[in-house]
């Protein structure tokens, strides 16, 4: 009796915490499948109409262009955006002198709000001749561009400008995991007559690898959901060609058209394929997702 | 012969004390610090920037191609200040945090020390749904939270935002992590004093917690500020706007004058910088708990 008392007081105390995640995040996820079934008026669920809205949406030349550049983003996040962080924990764990501030500043963009750094940057890739980047340009003797309105640099733009921010964070990361290296390690290699290129090979790229798979996959899943920056900085244009699946998402729910179900079937969409990276990475990483 | 290096810190990277300094070690040497010089600056010189670039009025922002204003003139920075009422969405801020911090401090703690300590019958299944959640991209559930709350009637106020940092699957996982490095012998004593469950938490876990009620503050604090998305669909245009959210709005009008805007940025990142450099050494050793969240 007094067992069961302690079990109902004890589910007493989570009840509010429990019901907070059921508000914000469990009841939303199921209500956006349900959602992408139904015809909507403002926020209200107007008639069940099965697929329609999947139908609707693939055969939308804007969905089916922000389905290629949300790839296009991923793509180009690897490029830069993967080996950014690396380099720079490399490099950094190379310095003896000012290393803590070395590592403080890379991560210094990291604590500038996301918005801010947008707006920032869009002036530095402003298309006028004083805008900075042009100015660096005309030093260097080169035209000047426009940039956020070319549709081949728009994305690597934005991805540069994400890398900008997010890079020193994840710098720290690495660096984490290569001061766990057992400096015996490298002794053991310099007396086998290791060079520092063979070191990088064996030992700290080994360990990077590592590490690596595991950001790489998280990497992947949060820039498939990209979208406040080219919100921002392009409104996904010019001509939809910075468009990604969330901004498009956005755009339907709260872009003046107030298209619940269409804006539900696109985020359903973006989940699948998230949840097709998350299995992969559950197979990568093979260690298992730790359930206690 | 070389001299040995003065007194200085052993070196961690690949490069280390018992390599041979020859040419080639001495040369990596020399463009290590060369990449560090181009991180400072590339990680510097566009906060510098839009600070000077704040100094400038309209004609000289945007004909001038000059880093430095022509002049150090700080009644631009006030009159932007006054005429977009920055104060009242530095306020705003403030209480959105406040609230969030209580409530991410208050809800996550107790649901971690239901899911770690209490652990009632039939607690794994939220635990799995917790760590779930881990999973959820939040991005894509932001339409029917959107529905939710307005079904609530909860716009136009703070109450969503508040509330909405003690559903934080993060810092629950990082709180059980903590709780159970917690000696259970005080928590038995305790229990045998007579302790109610509920002050066991509020007088024993949460005092014992402290490093982790920091982490979670800070990380809060930050996440809370720059947050616009969210804040947006729940405050719209009102009087409650946060300083993100005003930021957000101004930027899209078509009218702005872009030296009032660059000013609205620096206000914006003021914060967050002091901040950063208080807490710097929180932010930094704890990034690789908390931080690969996107």
């Amino acid at each position: 009796m007094r067992k069961l008392k302690q079990n109902a007081i004890s589910w007493l105390i989570m009840l509010p915490s429990i019901a907070l995640f059921a508000f914000f995040l469990w009841t939303p996820l199921l209500q956006s499948v349900r959602m992408s079934f139904y015809r909507t008026r403002n926020i209200e669920l107007v008639e069940f109409v099965g697929l329609s809205n999947y139908i609707s949406i693939f055969g939308r030349q804007e969905f089916r262009q922000a389905l290629a550049n949300t790839f296009s983003y991923t793509f180009w996040s690897l490029l830069l955006g993967f080996f950014v962080p690396i380099l720079l924990a490399l490099v950094i764990g190379e310095t003896v002198r000012g290393r803590g501030i070395f590592r403080t500043i890379a991560y210094l963009p990291n604590i500038l709000p996301g918005l801010a750094a947008m707006i920032l940057w869009s002036a530095f890739f402003s298309a006028e001749d004083t805008g900075v980047i042009n100015i660096i340009l005309g030093h260097l003797g080169f035209e000047s561009r426009t940039f956020l309105t070319e549709v081949n640099l728009v994305i690597p733009i934005i991805v540069f400008i994400s890398t900008w921010r997010g890079a020193g964070a994840t710098a720290l990361i690495y660096m984490a995991g290569l001061a766990g290296i057992n400096p015996e390690l490298y002794e053991a290699a310099t007396i086998d007559g290791a060079g520092i290129w063979r070191r990088i090979r064996y030992i700290t790229g080994p360990a990077i690898f590592n590490l690596g798979s595991t950001l790489l996959i998280l990497q992947i899943i949060t820039v498939f959901q990209i979208m406040y920056e080219p919100l921002v900085l392009t409104g996904g244009g010019p001509d939809n060609a910075s468009m990604s699946l969330m901004l498009l998402m956005w755009n339907y729910a709260f872009g003046g058209a107030m298209d619940f179900g269409r804006a539900s079937a696109v985020a359903v969409v973006t989940a699948v394929i998230l949840l097709g990276f998350t299995v992969l990475y559950s197979i990568i990483n093979k260690r298992k997702i730790e359930w206690d | 012969m070389r001299k040995k290096r003065k007194a200085g810190l052993p070196r961690t990277g690949i490069i280390r004390d018992f390599d041979k300094k020859t040419i080639g070690v001495k040369l990596t040497l020399a463009v290590v610090y060369i990449i560090c010089a181009v991180i400072v600056i590339v990680s510097i010189f566009p906060i510098f920037w839009v600070f000077m670039a704040g100094f400038k009025d309209l004609r000289e922002f945007m004909t001038s191609t000059a880093i430095m204003p022509e002049v150090f003139d700080f009644v631009r920075y006030v009159r932007t200040w006054n005429q977009l009422n920055f104060l009242s969405n530095y306020i705003n801020s403030f209480y959105v945090i406040l609230g969030s911090v209580i409530s991410a401090l208050v809800f996550n703690g107790l649901l971690a020390y239901g899911l770690t300590i209490l652990k009632p019958k039939g607690h794994g299944i939220v635990n799995k749904l917790v760590i779930g959640s881990l999973l959820i991209p939040t991005t894509i559930a932001l339409v029917p939270l959107f529905i939710n709350i307005q079904n609530f009637n909860m716009g136009g106020f703070f109450t969503p935002l508040w509330l909405a940092a003690g559903a934080n699957a993060f810092q629950v996982i990082l709180f059980k992590q903590f709780f159970q490095s917690l000696p259970p012998s005080i928590l038995d004593a305790a229990k045998i004093d007579g302790c109610g469950q509920l002050s066991i938490f509020s007088r024993i876990v949460m005092p014992l917690s402290k490093p982790i009620c920091v982490v979670v503050t800070i990380f809060t604090v930050n996440g809370v500020w720059s947050d616009f998305l969210l804040p947006y669909l729940v405050l719209g245009v009102g009087r409650w706007q946060t300083v993100m959210v005003r930021l957000f709005v101004f930027s899209t009008q078509q009218t702005i004058n872009n030296d009032d805007l660059m000013r609205a940025v620096v206000f914006s990142m003021i914060p967050p910088i002091i901040f950063f450099f208080f807490f710097q050494k929180t932010l930094t050793e704890n990034i690789t708990t908390v931080g690969i969240k996107g």
